[in-house]
């Protein structure tokens, strides 16, 4: 079965297909964040949130042919939930990586994460928990990445920007922004406004500007 | 070198081929630090690369896009964090798509190959710049990075976002483009687009933000931040003394 829909991640945990059960990811895991084994989960492997999953390709799937290809395919077409491909990238997989990286995220559009071994692997899965757990207590400070609205005061930028126009300067410039107060006034001002401001050659200036 | 990437060619080279060539813009400051990465751009994949000075990004492939390269050393220890985060940061600001290439770090000359060890640190960095929808691409070389950068590219043209203005300017379009570009957050090539399409600043300035969106080939939301900037009542009040004397 494809079984690549959503599914309720309780707050903090990750839920695991059963497979992994005993696994070496799965025992590093254990100590960190609560895993739960579930074993209807299908293509993927575990769980992060109700939104994220991961789809672990181990070396010898990557070695052995192109069934993963078919895996990833059939799971990008049958799912919605952001898929995070974990590979193991090992001197003997290391071959396959750049054509991997190319399906997955180049034209698939999902996340590649190498990691060089089970270890490393949960190492990296405890670390994308902790953001979601973040992620869900509203705690959105803590991602420094995040596109934040900051409220710049636009006044200093707006002062640099009517200096680009030829022959104003600092002075000039205030001048004019004191005058006009935008610049889309400033804009459509007429060149007798502006020779009041600034003299005729820079009122003609920015006129053509 | 085997890369896979190179061996499909961009395009057939027939006079009559209606697609234009692949253009990516690159900062100056990688003509010191990405040579082969720029040379590999021209020569092996046969990209038309623009040296400019972009501010932010390392690289723009398309209207929406930058990549940002990074070597793997600077985002395994926290020594370069606060560098790293002002500069995506700026970039999310900036763009509509953000991409960083982790590129292998090279092993000068007598140097025994370097080994990394994988930090939690790094995986925290992995962590975030997954969970704020920054792609992430990995490349073992310039060249590697070359061809990335050639597929992201293409990509992106595939989407109707390709580069298709041109890319050097002068003259009066030279200061038009240093004014567009003291508007803030404003990507380089939103700028660049806006130099083509807009006559003069009158008309931009007299644009609705539908009209600017289509001109800057911006997001609806980008265009009603330029709008706003350009409507925007200037307050001498709230200017910062050091700049209103500085001129005086």
């Amino acid at each position: 079965p494809v079984t690549a829909g959503s599914i309720v991640v309780p707050y903090g945990h990750v839920i695991g297909n059963e497979k992994w059960r005993g696994s070496e990811i799965a025992k590093r895991l254990q100590g960190k964040i609560r895993l739960i084994f579930e074993d209807c989960l299908g293509l993927v492997d575990f769980h992060l949130s109700n939104r994220t999953c991961i789809l672990y390709i181990s070396e010898a799937d990557l070695v052995a042919g192109d069934e993963f290809k078919r895996r990833l395919v059939r799971f990008r077409n049958a799912s919605s939930l952001g898929g995070i491909v974990i590979v193991e990238k090992t001197q003997i997989s290391d071959q396959y990586f750049l054509a991997l990286q190319k399906l997955v995220v180049l034209e698939l559009g999902m996340v590649l994460l190498p990691v060089t071994n089970q270890g490393e692997a949960s190492q990296l899965i405890t670390q994308l928990v902790s953001f979601y757990v973040r992620e869900q207590s509203k705690d959105h400070n803590s991602n420094p990445f995040l596109r934040k609205q900051c409220s710049q005061l636009a006044e200093p930028s707006l002062f640099r920007t009517v200096q680009q126009i030829p022959g104003v300067g600092k002075t000039k410039a205030l001048l004019l922004l004191q005058q006009f107060g935008s610049i889309h006034r400033l804009c459509n001002a007429s060149v007798k406004e502006l020779e009041l401001v600034v003299g005729q050659t820079v009122a003609q200036q920015i006129y053509t500007f | 070198s085997t890369n896979p990437s190179s061996a499909t060619a961009p395009f057939p080279r027939d006079p009559l081929e209606r697609k234009p060539a692949l253009c990516i813009l690159a900062d100056s400051r990688e003509i010191c630090s990405g040579a082969e990465v720029i040379s590999s751009l021209k020569a092996a994949h046969g990209v038309k690369v623009q040296v400019c000075s972009l501010g932010s990004g390392d690289y723009i492939v398309s209207n929406r896009m930058a990549v940002e390269r990074k070597f793997l050393s600077e985002l395994l220890s926290s020594g370069n964090r606060s560098k790293v985060t002002q500069r995506l940061q700026r970039l999310q600001s900036t763009f509509e798509r953000v991409c960083v290439i982790v590129e292998k770090d090279r092993v000068k000359p007598g140097e025994t190959s370097r080994f990394f060890q994988r930090t939690q640190y790094y995986d925290g960095v992995l962590a975030a710049l997954v969970q704020a929808g920054i792609r992430i691409l990995f490349s073992s070389c310039q060249e590697e990075t070359a061809g990335l950068l050639k597929d992201l590219a293409l990509v992106e043209q595939r989407k109707n976002a390709a580069i298709r203005v041109p890319t050097e300017v002068e003259g009066h379009k030279r200061a038009m483009l240093n004014f567009y570009l003291s508007i803030p957050n404003l990507s380089y090539l939103a700028a660049l687009n806006m130099c083509h399409y807009f006559d003069s600043v009158k008309k931009l300035a007299n644009s609705s933000p539908l009209d600017i969106a289509a001109g800057a080939q911006v997001s609806p939301q980008k265009a009603e931040e330029i709008y706003r900037y350009l409507h925007y009542g200037f307050d001498v009040q709230m200017l910062p003394e050091s700049l209103c004397t500085k001129g005086r």
